[in-house]
């Protein structure tokens, strides 16, 4: 059989999953047909212009409108406005017949089998045979939806289950029929991997698939503690929020986003048709949520539910909680356990959670109550819902946001550990859990030689992870691979002669011990190694420089030490970029500040689609001191062609810093400048990056490296710059856009860019533009408002607009 | 040595930058006028214009390379024609009425066709390249501030309140729309051919069109559509998009002749500039500029400002305007009776020519004598011409 290759999708249905669907194939560069059906008759408006159901506007009203709806949404479903041209519209009426050539049909139409069935049946007609075809579903068994169809088609059927919102949810399950072929699952599982990004979980044909089926129990689960454990709803929030890895919106708020009917739809298929489920019961809706449904109190969708939102006497805004006793809001309470004050402290998650359930007061027991229910549950899906436990911990963590899965969780506290208090508890397990333990295996993974592996219940052995060709995990590097460590950074071998230098400070800030983290790291690639990767596993790539260091300097007036602090980072990123090795930055989620500079001057970057970066300095009153400035002017200087209109491409330069934009994807980052065409890649699936990154890093020193030599030719417009940039700081200023200490931020800002007041445009080295950085970064730091700034963030958190 | 206008036209106004004029260049637009002036004076031999004088307030690119020359010889044709270019940004149009006046009046010239034309279309505002001096710019910033932080200071400054500017530009509105429901503005406009080539379905069509009417003016404009608008120039300010004028495309020109020329060619004379003044005022509040220049040229022209009995005030923004009319005591009656420039549009070096020809043809429906043209001028000045309706 010849390789199967995507150009050309259909999406058929355009609601809310249909329309992301869609973009998300728009979003990796595919051809997109999206359809939905004809409306009935002509609106008003449609009427007034005089278009009758005739007319395409007409007829392809309701796809349009959903795709536009999906593309003005927020957070957007689209990388770039640009790929949205990559969709076409259409209706079934009219354009059923181009699914012939398309190389997959998704179907996301209404979840109900008849009608399914019957846009399978007119999908029949058309499509060519081979074609793929799937159904997204969330709960309609895949089996029954091919019946009356070909051979042909029930070979290249499959179900899907894309979580909503497709572009930001990683989980993707992969439901085959009794029919599907074998290398249709297999390509459906590694496209779904590497090319949309998502991890795919192969799972079987059962009610509610993997991740719902338990996710949904974990809820239902809580749904009743609370009421036994007679806790309220802020507290089983605060228990089940960040601190046991799971969202910040825990499992309350999480009902009220996803709409209790929903969750009540889903609850009531488990059970139904899983009369089996020895929890069955657990799926019974409780009373005072059959309550909340009929009051159609359903979350955010109908403005109230488990919380809600009013405007208070003051006029301040004022979240009010159910109380489930007596069903009244009341004014939200701070939830607070003794347990999780102690273990406020630890970072890491592995070694919190065996702490918190251990903990003496009523948030130990509820941990072990939650924990105990979910770790039974568990044990007895295998083999039913998965005959392998890793695909249970991946679907809940890609689909739940959950930072470990359940079996995880259970290896973090201990397996025995956990088993002995179960047994006293009287909390069945499913018998393969003991025996394992008796066969003197204590956990579901282990990690050996770069590899991950879990415990294969059928065998009875572990087994490795599977993972795509070359896929390189750093968690799963040993001991062995660390090369170098100190507070905030590691180093590690990636093997070929490529090092790679992680980040663990929190959020991943950029302070002395990254710099000495970063500076030896260069030093050891130089001496024995062919290239530098800097990457990490954290939530974010970097958040920026540590901002708390420069206050306490600032405010100390401890302005040569500052001055040696910012030298020193400066030096350290054109270290990044001036070394005999190549040096590959491979970012992802935020990378803001001193995270960007730090990629800036990567000799390239290989990032993760899902990349928000900035030079946001702004926001703490100081412009980029990392050499962010400096690089930007560079930037500005290489975009200058003969004849252009120079001032214009300043000042885009000029705003991307001056209004601290941020990019909303990685391809985004490239139309703010953040990225650089042509040497810069992104790269779709977050698990292959850093082996993309490793391989580029490679590869640029196969093709000989030779450090650069350090550039002199950046052009600087002078005074014929700095008028736009004084005349454009005052009318924002004067028009309210901006306050006083904006406008001199953006003044200093455009003084460095200009590289001050030369009199003709100027070609200036790096070290002049560092320097006019610096002083501009210090002087800056000797204001009260900047100070101002820094104190705000430092102790709230938030942006202060002085 | 009197200076007689004789004939005067304008394009309808389209609007910037999407409107109907957009694939219309400049210098065709203002070559169009021209040809009509010259058509309706076949008696006149083309060699004997001595000038072409083209106001307009951003001489660059589409409008560059001298486009007062490039419109003699596009619409002459003969080269013996020179065209020239003026530009004191909004008064241009009616500067080189001026300037044409004062030649013959002098007796340099016989016969000049002076006007405006500006495409708002193809080039932004205040033009591709923007260099301001940076020396000035930190000390006196405000002297390069857009035009919209202009009509700020000046609401703020006069206490022009919102809800005045808005009621100002419903009202410019509703009497441009009724202006041209009853075909008042039929004299004024000749009407353009415009030839759109564009690609369907992956092929060259065109679509061919005429303009005869002004697009700027809103049907139905109400308060509560003007009031729910945000202000764009000042997050907390008043002006907004609804009551600033509107950035558009037009050209307008007209014939002026000295006596000798009016009766060897026997022409009418329609109208006269009796006097022209421009006045100078802090950059800041440049809106207000005609509060100063009205009254020096009706001044010069010997007259009381009580004998003028039409004006043309050039709508830059409802906020200037309102505070112009107040500050100058001027009955709102006689004020722009036709709309001006927030429903008709502001294409800048020609609205002082247009202006002018929207003057006389009312005028002459009015039966009046006198009527002012005026404007606020960008970077602090203002400008007002006296006319005297002849016939």
């Amino acid at each position: 059989m010849s390789k199967r290759t995507i150009e050309k999708v259909a999406v058929l249905g355009s609601g809310v999953m249909g329309s992301r669907i869609a973009c998300h194939f728009a979003n990796i560069g595919v051809e997109v047909l999206l359809l939905d059906i004809v409306p009935r008759e002509s609106n008003e408006k449609e009427a007034s212009k005089g278009l009758t159901l005739e007319h395409s506007a007409v007829r392809n009203r309701i796809v349009n409108d959903a795709l536009q709806f999906a593309l003005k949404s927020n957070p957007s479903p689209i990388y770039s406005k640009a790929f949205a041209k990559r969709i076409t519209t259409g209706n079934f009426d009219d354009d059923i017949s181009k699914i012939a050539d398309v190389d997959w049909i998704i179907e996301v139409v209404v979840e109900r089998l008849d009608i399914k069935q019957q846009v399978f049946e007119n999908v029949e007609k058309y499509r060519k045979p081979g074609t793929l075809i799937t159904s997204n579903t969330s709960g309609i068994p895949i089996q029954s939806m091919n019946e009356g169809r070909s051979e042909d088609f029930k070979k290249h059927f499959c179900g899907t289950h894309f979580f909503n919102p497709p572009r930001y949810l990683r989980l993707l399950e992969i439901i085959p029929g009794p029919d599907t072929d074998q290398a249709v699952i297999e390509f459906l599982m590694e496209y779904g991997s590497r090319f949309l990004g998502k991890e795919t979980v192969l799972c079987k044909d059962t009610p509610a698939f993997i991740a719902n089926r338990v996710g949904v129990y974990s809820i239902m689960e809580l749904f009743h503690i609370v009421e036994e454990m007679e806790l309220t709803v802020e507290q089983v929030d605060k228990l089940t929020g960040p601190v046991i890895g799971h969202a910040k919106s825990a499992t309350f708020r999480t009902a009220d986003v996803v709409g209790l009917d929903t969750l009540v739809h889903v609850a009531n298929g488990v059970k139904n048709n899983c009369p089996d489920d020895e929890r069955n019961n657990v799926f019974a809706i409780p009373a005072y949520v059959n309550q909340m449904v009929e009051s159609n109190w359903l979350g955010s969708k109908t403005n109230q539910g488990f919380f809600k939102k009013v405007k208070g006497d003051d006029g301040k805004s004022q979240i009010l909680a159910l109380d489930l006793k007596t069903m009244e809001y009341r004014p939200s309470e701070r939830a607070s356990f003794p347990t999780l004050e102690m273990t406020k402290s630890i970072d890491n998650l592995a070694q919190r959670l065996p702490m918190l359930y251990a903990g003496m007061d009523k948030a130990g027991e509820f941990y072990r109550k939650s924990f105990h229910g979910l770790f039974s549950y568990v044990s007895y899906r295998i083999p039913e819902i998965s005959g392998e436990l890793y695909k249970i911990d991946a679907a809940l963590r890609a689909g739940f946001g959950w930072k470990m899965g359940p079996f995880e969780k259970w290896d973090a506290i201990g397996v025995a550990k956990a088993m002995k208090n179960m047994k006293k508890e009287g909390v069945e397990t499913a018998p393969w859990i003991q025996e394992m333990l008796d066969s003197g295996i204590t956990s579901f993974y282990k990690i050996e030689n770069g590899a991950k592996y879990f415990y294969d219940v059928a065998s009875k052995s572990y087994k490795e992870v599977p993972a795509l060709d070359g896929q390189i995990f750093l968690d799963n590097i040993s001991k062995d691979g660390i090369i170098w460590k100190n507070s905030g950074t590691t180093i590690k071998d990636l093997g070929d002669g490529i090092l790679n230098i992680e980040f663990h400070t929190k959020m991943n800030t950029i302070g002395g011990e990254v710099i000495e983290g970063l500076n030896k790291a260069v030093d050891l690639a130089e001496a024995e190694y062919k290239g530098l990767v800097v990457s990490n596993t954290g939530d974010n790539f970097s958040a920026g420089a540590n901002v708390g260091m420069i206050f306490m300097m600032a405010v100390e007036q401890e302005f040569d030490e500052l001055d040696f602090a910012i030298k020193s980072f400066q030096d350290a990123m054109m270290r990044m970029r001036y070394s005999s090795i190549p040096v590959v930055a491979a970012p992802h989620n935020l990378a803001l500040g001193g995270g960007c500079e730090l990629c800036l001057h990567a000799d390239k970057v290989v990032a993760h689609a899902e990349l928000y970066m900035g030079l946001v300095e702004f926001g703490v009153g100081v412009i980029p001191g990392g050499g962010g400035t400096k690089e930007f002017a560079a930037r500005t200087s290489d975009e200058f062609k003969d004849g252009d209109i120079r001032i214009n491409t300043l000042r885009n330069r000029f705003l991307t810093i001056g209004q601290a934009k941020v990019s909303t994807s990685a391809y985004e980052a490239f139309e703010l400048g953040y990225l650089r065409k042509g040497t810069d890649e992104v790269v779709v699936n977050r698990d292959d990056q850093l082996a993309y990154a490793k391989q580029s890093a490679l590869l640029i020193a196969q093709k000989g490296y030779t450090k650069p030599v350090k550039r002199t030719d950046i052009k600087v417009l002078g005074k014929e710059g700095l008028g736009i940039v004084y005349v454009g700081a005052h009318s924002m200023m004067s028009g309210n856009y901006m306050s006083e200490h904006d406008q001199l931020i953006s003044e200093k800002l455009g003084s460095v860019l200009c590289g001050g007041d030369l009199s003709e445009m100027t070609e200036v080295s790096e070290d002049y533009l560092l320097k006019l950085e610096r002083k501009a970064f210090l002087e800056l730091c000797q204001t009260k408002k900047t100070l101002e700034r820094l104190e705000s963030i430092v102790k709230k958190g938030k942006v202060l607009r002085n | 040595m009197n200076a007689y206008i004789v004939s005067a036209y304008r394009t309808a106004v389209g609007k910037a930058p999407r409107g109907v004029f957009r694939f219309t260049r400049p210098d065709d637009l203002g070559a169009a006028v021209i040809k009509k002036i010259m058509a309706e004076n076949p008696q006149i031999d083309k060699d004997l214009i001595e000038d072409i004088i083209v106001g307009n307030a951003t001489p660059e690119a589409e409008q560059g390379l001298n486009i007062g020359r490039m419109i003699s010889l596009m619409s002459m044709d003969t080269e013996k024609v020179p065209g020239m270019t003026v530009n004191r940004y909004c008064s241009s149009g009616l500067e080189t009425i001026a300037i044409a006046s004062a030649k013959i009046h002098s007796g340099m010239s016989h016969c000049i066709i002076a006007g405006g034309v500006e495409c708002m279309s193809p080039i932004p505002f205040g033009g591709w390249r923007l260099v301001p001096n940076s020396d000035v710019a930190k000390n006196n910033p405000d002297w390069y501030w857009g035009m919209g932080l202009t009509a700020e200071a000046v609401a703020k400054e006069y206490k022009v309140s919102r809800e005045e500017q808005d009621q100002f530009a419903m009202q410019s509105n509703h009497r441009a729309i009724a202006a041209i429901d009853a075909g008042r503005f039929k004299d004024d406009i000749i009407p353009i051919e415009v030839e759109e080539v564009f690609v369907q379905d992956g092929k060259r069509a065109t679509k061919s069109y005429t303009i005869d009417t002004d697009e700027g003016p809103r049907r139905g404009t109400n308060m509560e559509a003007l009031s729910r608008l945000r202000p764009v120039f000042n997050a907390r300010g008043s002006v907004t998009a609804g009551n600033s004028s509107q950035t558009s495309d037009g050209a307008a020109f007209a014939m002026i002749v000295s006596e000798q020329f009016l009766k060897e060619h026997d022409l009418t004379p329609i109208a006269q500039l009796k006097s022209y003044h421009v006045s100078g005022l802090e950059p800041r509040i440049m809106g207000v500029g005609p509060i100063h220049a009205v009254p020096k040229a009706v001044e010069k022209a010997g007259l009381k400002i009580n004998d003028i009995e039409l004006f043309e005030l050039n709508e830059a923004f409802a906020s200037q305007s309102v505070a112009i009319v107040r500050e100058l005591g001027l009955d709102p009656e006689i004020v722009n009776v036709n709309g001006g420039a927030i429903a008709l549009g502001h294409p800048l070096g020609c609205t002082g020519a247009k202006l002018s020809v929207q003057l006389f043809n009312e005028m002459r429906r009015r039966k009046n004598k006198y009527g002012v043209v005026t404007m606020c001028v960008g970077s602090g000045q203002g400008a007002a011409g006296v006319f005297e309706l002849l016939n």
